[in-house]
């Protein structure tokens, strides 16, 4: 036999007969190996952390957000700076910011009234402030934020939109709509895909025949003009929540075929092997064998897919709500925000809207990250 | 208390110097470390040995013993992940070829020295044809005319005995059978005239047949070359009849090492001793006179219908896979089904228990028919009929515990009122199967093959059945392994009264196991008998080809 590394490495130990010796020290299951493998990634660890922190400010955004992400003030106001001086130059202890007001003055253009930062009426900055008022998870009413101004006066670290609403508290807000977005579309395909990819591959035949010519059928679909021209259907006095129900259906209906065709590959392989001979030898019923044998060892190969998918949708979402297909006002999501860039002059007067690119990017960069250094993990060879 | 492992293994030959023969290699303190989960493992340790001109040395050692590594490091064709030991020097002719540049190891490779490997499909590149790939070998190192190549890879060969080599130049390598493959490896090999032919198992994936006459042909091409030969088997047969030299490789270290004659008339370390006698010896118990049937099968067909031609035109036809035969099986007998991969064995014997449907014919169990019954229906039947499957690897579900496995027949048919009286099932069947039973929240991958093979007799036994299909249970193991397996099935039957159907392609270990044997080719029973009577003295052709690969390569 050839002895490639892995199987030296394995077989090290010997194929001794007396075996008694050999068991010393904890058994590791499947997935206990899968985590040692994948706490050896980096990019994957970092992953995983950015993901952890991402989901926690969705569940917590109004606690973390510093604002009320619906208040307006002043429209295109520039990102606050933090600063350790005082105006006359004297160092401070207390971080503070100097607010953006109005100062009277006109543009000598356009008229439009000029901003500037006010240096007599510092805020000082802190953890653990009063601001607006919000439930936490829906049950506590309160008023502490993660960080903001000591007296709840508004502070932009991103600036403010057209409305003169707080970008990085609708970015943080907003998270939770795009994940959710991507959670129940990404929840809803493997569910489906991992069914009828199982059943597909099971069952085999000529249901699977009929079957994978339908998931070919749905893969060829062009799916961008589908979603543009199946959003226009929706009437536009639809309320919001009813419209975003509808694009998750839409993204569920066409997303699930690549994943149905990977696990039904996955199952033929499957089927066909000895252990399942064996289980249907002892007399195990098709049910049993699709879940005690079957399913298990396609799951991890699911996960890996599921934290891929993740970021698409993700992308897809603030691409679609880019065009105004997604999310309708006053949910917030990212898509949404970055509607505001649409126009070149508002970007190159006001660069700062742009500043939701940056959650698409970590959520994108987090979710790939971690699905990476699973699929190494779960699949190292 | 045993020697020293370097009392019989020194770096020096026992034979050095001796009949004016030249040295070749001389490979010294070869040592080899893999990187790998967690840690290293040192694959070889500080192995020497040395080649003279036209010989050949067998490595010979079971899997994990660091043989092909070895060999892997006299071609520098190592992965990424080993290291080589600092000390380690491999002399070809007078210079130290592991610490050649790259650019001038590849101009030893396929030159000076070759190699042929296990498999010669996975060896040979798909997408092209023969003619191809010789003449890429040829091009590789001499600087010769396209005419010329090609006709000198038709001399070759014309050389490795292919017939029609003019025909074959333009075939792919799946249009060429197991034994024509490695022909073609073998013409790769020798088409620079190297000087050292490294063959790594070059015939243990095919068939018994094929082997000896591929063997043979190895050493008549070495006769012609005056090449030297490392031949890398676990095979002992092989070694003793193609072999000078033997070194016998355990763990990464040569335990022992002499010549063939000297070897074997008297092995000195006892891991040497161990791997001697390891051939599978004994024969079957005599079975009881008027042993009533218990699995009784009537003119089993198995058909399976394919289609070849276009989607427009498809062309349907039928491959018989096991044509028309009748076999009956008494209690506490071992019947062996032998015969070449193709032969229909295997989805003879599955047929047999109704794991693949056959199109005609009848199956009695016990006297109960069960050819008429469906999955749903069999069921009843299926804890007293049982299967042990080939390839340990494959047969144990990686996500279950072996408690899990081996409990999982008596949970589907409702076996033990509770989960303790299960449990001391389990644990029996694991006892009984020469395992501990503290293994029970391990998972399988934390076995050898062996050990894996024995889990998978556990959960076949759990249920205590009264017939099992043993569909080639020991062709994936090691020399010694083997004979503990057939033991152990041996035991077992006297124990348990059990029935076999033993599939398997070796007659060595039919001899070893069964009553009667019956042989098939094409899907059609060629001869049967009782095992003496087969062995001894076949009648057919066929049978007697068989006979001779497996005893008559030691003769």
């Amino acid at each position: 036999m050839t002895e490639t590394p892995v199987d030296t490495a394995r077989q090290a130990a010997g194929p001794a007969p007396p075996i008694a010796g050999r068991f010393v020290g904890g058994s590791e299951g499947y997935f206990r190996l899968v985590w040692r493998r994948f706490r050896r990634s980096i990019i994957g660890m970092i992953g995983l952390v950015l993901v952890v922190l991402l989901l926690l400010t969705a569940v917590f955004a109004d606690f973390v957000a510093p604002m009320n992400p619906k208040e307006s003030g002043i429209a295109f106001a520039p990102p606050d700076a933090i600063s350790f001086t005082a105006p006359d130059k004297s160092l401070t202890l207390r971080p503070r910011i100097y607010p953006t007001i109005e100062t009277g003055e006109l543009d000598q253009v356009t008229f439009q009234p000029l901003t500037g930062p006010d240096y007599d009426h510092p805020h000082e900055l802190g953890f653990f402030v009063d601001g607006a008022d919000y439930w936490l998870l829906g049950l506590f009413p309160t008023n502490v934020h993660f960080f903001g101004t000591l007296d709840g006066s508004p502070v932009h670290f991103l600036g403010t939109d057209k409305f003169g609403r707080d970008i990085l508290s609708r970015g943080i807000v907003g998270s939770r709509i795009s994940l959710m977005i991507a959670l129940i579309v990404v929840t809803i395909t493997t569910t489906v895909g991992t069914i009828v990819g199982i059943s597909s591959g099971y069952i085999g035949g000529r249901f699977d025949a009929w079957l994978q010519r339908f998931v070919e059928l749905v893969l060829a679909f062009p799916q961008l003009p589908l979603y543009l021209a199946l959003t226009s259907l929706i009437p536009i006095t639809a309320p919001s929540n009813v419209f975003i129900a509808f694009v998750i259906a839409l993204l569920a209906a066409l997303g699930w075929a690549q994943l149905s065709r990977e696990v039904r590959g996955k199952t033929l392989a499957l089927a066909r092997i000895e252990y399942v001979r064996a289980a249907m030898a002892v007399g195990a019923s098709d049910w049993r064998i699709i879940i005690r044998h079957i399913l298990p060892n396609v799951i991890s190969h699911v996960i890996v897919v599921v934290t891929l998918q993740i970021p698409a949708i993700v992308l897809l979402e603030s691409f679609l709500g880019f065009l105004g297909f997604a999310v309708k006002p006053p949910l917030i999501s990212w898509g949404l925000m970055l509607q505001d860039t649409s126009s070149f002059s508002v970007i190159g007067s006001y660069p700062w809207i742009l500043s939701p690119v940056v959650f698409v990017l970590i959520a994108v960069f987090a979710f790939n990250a971690l699905g990476d250094g699973l699929r190494d993990a779960v699949d190292p060879y | 208390m045993a020697p020293p492992d370097s009392q019989f293994a020194p770096p020096e030959r026992l034979d050095a110097g001796s009949n004016g023969a030249s040295l070749l290699l001389d490979a010294r303190h070869i040592g080899v470390r893999f990187k790998v989960e967690g840690g290293f493992v040192d694959a070889v340790r500080d192995v020497s040995f040395q080649l003279n001109k036209g010989e050949t040395i067998a490595i010979v050692g079971e899997s994990g013993s660091g043989k092909s590594v070895t060999a892997r490091t006299v071609m520098g064709l190592l992965s990424r992940r080993a290291t080589v030991a600092r000390a380690a020097r491999v002399v070809l002719d007078g210079e130290d070829i592991l610490r050649f540049s790259e650019a001038k190891k590849r101009r030893l490779r396929g030159n000076r020295i070759s190699m042929i490997f296990q498999e010669p499909m996975s060896s040979l590149n798909p997408v092209y044809n023969v003619a191809a790939q010789l003449t890429e070998v040829i091009h590789l190192h001499n600087r010769i005319g396209r005419r010329d190549a090609l006709k000198r890879a038709r001399e070759l060969l014309e050389e490795v005995h292919i017939p029609e080599p003019e025909a074959r130049l333009l075939q792919y390598p799946h249009q060429l059978s197991g034994g024509q493959r490695q022909r073609v490896m073998i013409a790769m090999a020798i088409a620079n005239r190297p000087d050292l032919l490294i063959a790594d198992e070059p015939t243990t994936a095919l068939d018994v047949t094929v082997q000896a006459r591929i063997l043979n042909l190895i050493k008549e091409l070495k006769a012609k070359y005056g090449m030297a030969v490392i031949l890398i088997t676990h095979d002992l047969t092989i070694v003793r009849r193609f072999s000078d030299y033997v070194y016998v490789m355990q763990n990464g270290e040569v335990k022992e090492h002499n010549r063939t004659e000297e070897l074997f008339a008297n092995p000195r370390h006892p891991y040497t001793q161990h791997l001697l006698g390891s051939e599978p010896r004994g024969a079957a118990n005599p079975l009881p006179e008027g042993s009533p049937v218990i699995l009784d099968g009537r003119g089993v067909r198995v058909v399976y219908t394919l289609k070849r031609g276009t989607f427009l035109k498809p062309d349907y036809f039928k491959l018989v896979a096991v044509d028309g035969l009748s076999l009956a099986l008494h209690r506490r007998e071992t019947l062996g089904l032998v015969g070449e991969s193709g032969s229909g064995k295997t989805t003879f014997g599955q047929a047999l228990i109704r794991l693949i449907t056959n199109s005609e014919g009848e199956v009695f169990f016990d006297g109960e028919p069960c050819h008429d019954k469906d999955r749903r229906a069999m069921r009843r039947f299926r804890a007293r009929m049982q299967v042990v499957f080939q390839d340990p690897f494959a047969s144990l579900n990686p996500r279950m515990s072996i408690r899990q496995i081996v409990e999982e027949g008596l949970i589907v048919n409702r076996i033990g009122a509770n989960g303790r009286e299960r449990l001391e099932r389990v644990r029996r069947a694991l006892r009984d199967s020469g395992l501990p039973d503290n293994i029970l929240s391990r998972f399988p991958h934390e076995f050898s093959g062996g050990q894996r093979q024995r889990i998978a007799i556990a959960r076949a036994i759990a249920l205590e059945p009264e017939f099992i299909l043993l569909d080639e249970p020991t062709s994936a193991l090691d020399l010694s392994v083997q004979a503990q397996i057939i033991d152990l099935l041996r035991k077992l039957q006297d124990e348990k009264g059990l029935s076999y159907l033993f599939i398997s392609h070796d007659l060595k270990v039919v001899r070893a196991l069964c009553h009667r044997i019956m042989v098939m080719q094409h899907g059609k029973v060629v001869e049967e008998g009782p095992v003496a009577e087969v062995l001894n003295d076949p009648k057919t052709d066929y049978t007697r080809r068989l006979v001779r690969a497996a005893f008559d390569i030691a003769a």
